[in-house]
């Protein structure tokens, strides 16, 4: 593995372990979190999802790229409860196989996998911007992505754009009311509160932007 | 006057959805009544402690009578009170969350709910109300109601929650179709991802639903390839037949005295 343009196996190895640990730092907070509307278990079990996916990884070290993701997203498919599994399991599924199995794959795929990441969460959930969910911070990244790469800055610049993105994404959760998921049907009671989802999906992005610099630094 | 009922009402709703707090200029925005006239009203309601107005703000929210009135209304709603021990059996057999409903207007809304028995942290839902065609509870009451009543709520609002949501009116007909056929509805992701519901009506003697009770939980546990779970089903149906069968009694034995 040597620098250059090109990500491959190592890279998202790398991303899904940051990811891991983003959670594992922050598991008490997303079950706070969620406990004002959801089931107050969104921090537990995407940590452990994300851990039992990883000593998938782990025992299977030859795998391609698209293999990888294809783990990560059936593990938390299979070990996440509630809509969080089903949404990030598919969603790194796709990811998987808009990559495929290739040695090396360029910023410009990379964006095409977290766009069809972001479009299967939004035919699974069918939820827009506004709607307090995971897309109110995966969106507004994945155009930050995609305007920084337009521009012509460097993958872990547009990468540090996305997590800036997704964090205010995030942020932008907590006066809203949410029109989707369990706590749309408990009524007012989720205006206030940080929606987990989006604040999840902006871990995944900060752990996008942590692969991206430990990539430059060899 | 009736009309101020209405409009006192109207203001009870409006600080019951959304924004909790509202001054008297927002709600006479929103209602389009004049200042003056919401005024009068919120100074009657917060006589009567229906609405509170906080000091620093000067905005209204809720009262605490409202409490009071909401727990009153489900002490006294008789379908809830004769499904404790079925849902908690209903529960204990299956495993699985149980929740009673009723409908209400184009929603139907939770007045049981019975945890699954695990350790599992879960949040109860009385109260809830859920668009009435993304729920078992809601189709298979909408499966035996009359013509007239089925109409009115294909024709109006069917939002979709998830991707999965029936939102077209031929395909929900097809569905109600199927659930007057088995007898039994289910819900398949279509109000929350990852989870289903296998719902069965409650019906009083001339066969028209009065309420719905159903198990809920994780897809996986509940559906196979799609379908209910034989077991699951069987269960259901079991007890929307013996609530059925107290509902029924209980009228011929108030008429009887």
């Amino acid at each position: 593995m040597s620098g250059g343009q090109g990500f491959g196996p190592q890279f998202v190895r790398r991303w899904v372990g940051r990811t891991a640990e983003g959670v594992h730092d922050q598991r008490d907070f997303l079950t706070q979190l969620d406990a004002a509307i959801g089931d107050a278990d969104h921090g537990v079990n995407m940590d452990r999802g994300l851990f039992a996916a990883i000593a998938k990884l782990d025992a299977s070290a030859d795998d391609g790229t698209g293999q990888i993701l294809e783990t990560v997203g059936s593990t938390l498919v299979l070990s996440v409860g509630g809509a969080a599994g089903p949404l990030y399991g598919s969603a790194f599924r796709q990811m998987g196989r808009t990559l495929g199995d290739t040695e090396t794959f360029d910023p410009e795929d990379l964006l095409s996998a977290l766009r069809a990441g972001l479009e299967e969460i939004q035919r699974l959930g069918a939820a827009t911007v506004g709607d307090k969910t995971i897309v109110d911070a995966y969106s507004p990244a994945l155009d930050a992505f995609a305007r920084g790469l337009r521009s012509g800055q460097a993958a872990e610049e547009a990468g540090a754009r996305a997590r800036a993105a997704a964090e205010e994404g995030m942020r932008s959760t907590i006066p809203m009311q949410a029109r989707k998921g369990r706590a749309s049907y408990l009524g007012a009671r989720s205006i206030g509160h940080q929606d987990p989802g989006a604040t999840s999906t902006a871990i995944l992005f900060a752990a996008l932007e942590q692969a991206l610099d430990d990539r430059s630094d060899g | 006057m009736i009309q101020s009922v209405r409009r006192a009402t109207a203001i009870l709703l409006e600080l019951g959805s959304g924004q909790r707090r509202l001054g008297v200029t927002e709600l006479s925005d929103r209602l389009g009544l004049a200042k003056a006239t919401v005024y009068g009203l919120l100074r009657a309601l917060e006589a009567d402690e229906m609405v509170q107005r906080d000091v620093e703000s000067g905005k209204y929210r809720l009262g605490p009578v409202l409490l009071q009135l909401g727990n009153a209304f489900l002490e006294g709603h008789e379908l809830r009170a004769r499904s404790m021990l079925w849902a908690d059996s209903l529960a204990d057999r299956t495993e699985q969350a149980v929740r009673v409903g009723i409908s209400m207007g184009s929603s139907i809304l939770i007045v049981h709910h019975v945890f699954r028995p695990d350790t599992s942290v879960q949040i109860l839902e009385v109260g809830a109300t859920i668009p009435w065609h993304a729920c078992a509870l809601g189709k298979v009451m909408a499966a035996f109601r009359d013509d007239a009543e089925l109409e009115q709520k294909l024709a109006g609002p069917l939002p979709r929650l998830t991707g999965r949501t029936l939102v077209d009116r031929r395909e929900l007909e097809r569905a109600l179709e199927r659930i007057r056929r088995d007898g039994v509805a289910i819900e398949d992701q279509e109000a929350i991802i990852g989870e289903a519901e296998i719902a069965a009506a409650v019906v009083d003697h001339a066969g028209h639903a009065v309420g719905a009770v159903g198990v809920v939980g994780p897809v996986e546990r509940l559906l196979v390839d799609g379908f209910a779970r034989p077991d699951l089903a069987g269960a259901v149906k079991q007890v929307a037949r013996g609530l059925s069968r107290d509902m029924a009694g209980a009228r011929v034995y108030e008429r009887g005295r």
